[in-house]
């Protein structure tokens, strides 16, 4: 007497071998695929380290010549324009105020201040005029002199 | 004979750190009740090696997703139910068959059912002529013991289908046996 356990691995007992071929392979795939990650990093830290060899070998040597003109017509330039440079704030981009210039601007904006304060008390022309509501023929006091 | 071990001695914690020789411990103990329940559902012993080999590489990339390590065994033969579930919709297959569910549990062990050399033959037969659902469920109670619980996540049926499904598929096994005699 077997339990259907035992009689169902008892059949198939003959596939052990495939089955041991399938978990090897399973297994050494796995294996290798793990085995590649830490090459992978390797090689892209690598690629990463030699670019700016590649870049200074393939481009920049061939033409050194090329790009030392270059770089010289830079300087040149830049040498250039700080030297003309005027007081313009780099940050701002506008002028840059003296001092001086900024008491000058402040006496002349006090001395509007005080004319505009004169300006406030109102004047003897600007004052209201007596206003009747009368025709103009019926004002006759006026109209005798 | 094989060597059943307890799912707790199991190197599932090894395996999950990356050791090879902890797969290697774990693959060689499923292989073979894996490759019998895949071989009795798609009776094909080609696409069952298939179907080992991938459920097995499967299981090596998706470890991490285990939560449980003594679900191991469940867990690897859900994958496998997966891919034998795949193979029948490429077929146009179906899994699924409407039976009665029973009420009363039918939760005897596999160990209960005891079959004479001369009935072997018979017993082959007669399971191979089972709906492809019982057989499913049917074999994953004899080969493997599992609990009606593990059955159920691996098969995604219900619990009380599993318990139908177990229930119909012995009875008809006991019946032929008893004939038999």
């Amino acid at each position: 007497m077997k339990t259907p356990r035992k009689i169902l691995l008892a059949r198939h007992q003959a596939a052990g071998p495939k089955l041991d071929a399938i978990r090897r392979e399973v297994l050494a795939d796995w294996c290798c695929e793990a085995s590649q990650e830490p090459n992978r990093a390797a090689a892209l830290a690598a690629t990463l380290l030699a670019f700016p060899t590649q870049l200074w070998l393939e481009l920049i040597r061939p033409c050194r010549r090329i790009w030392t003109g270059l770089a010289s017509v830079w300087v040149l330039l830049f040498l250039i324009n700080f030297s003309q440079r005027d007081n313009v704030s780099s940050v701002t981009g506008k002028p840059v105020v003296s001092g001086e210039v900024m008491m000058s601007f402040q006496t002349q904006q006090r001395w509007m201040n005080e004319l505009l304060a004169d300006r406030a008390i109102p004047t003897e022309a600007d004052q209201k005029r007596n206003f009747s509501t009368k025709p103009r023929s019926e004002i006759t006091g006026t109209a005798a002199v | 004979m094989l060597e059943v071990a307890a799912p707790e001695q199991l190197p599932v914690d090894q395996a999950r750190a990356g050791q090879p020789a902890a797969w290697e411990a774990l693959f060689r103990r499923y292989q073979l009740p894996l490759y019998v329940y895949v071989f009795e559902l798609v009776r094909d012993e080609q696409a069952g090696l298939d179907i080992v080999q991938e459920t097995f590489i499967a299981a090596v990339r998706h470890l991490g997703g285990l939560r449980e390590d003594a679900k191991f065994g469940s867990w690897l033969f859900g994958i496998a139910h997966q891919k034998c579930v795949q193979r029948w919709r490429k077929r146009r297959e179906t899994l699924v068959e409407e039976i009665p569910e029973t009420p009363d549990a039918f939760e005897d062990s596999p160990g209960d059912l005891l079959i004479r050399r001369e009935q072997e033959t018979e017993f082959m037969n007669q399971l191979a002529q089972l709906p492809p659902a019982q057989r499913s469920v049917l074999l994953l109670h004899f080969v493997e013991d599992f609990s009606l619980e593990a059955i159920s996540r691996i098969t995604e049926a219900p619990l009380g289908t599993v318990k139908s499904r177990l229930h119909y598929a012995k009875k008809s096994l006991r019946k032929l046996l008893e004939a038999t005699k």
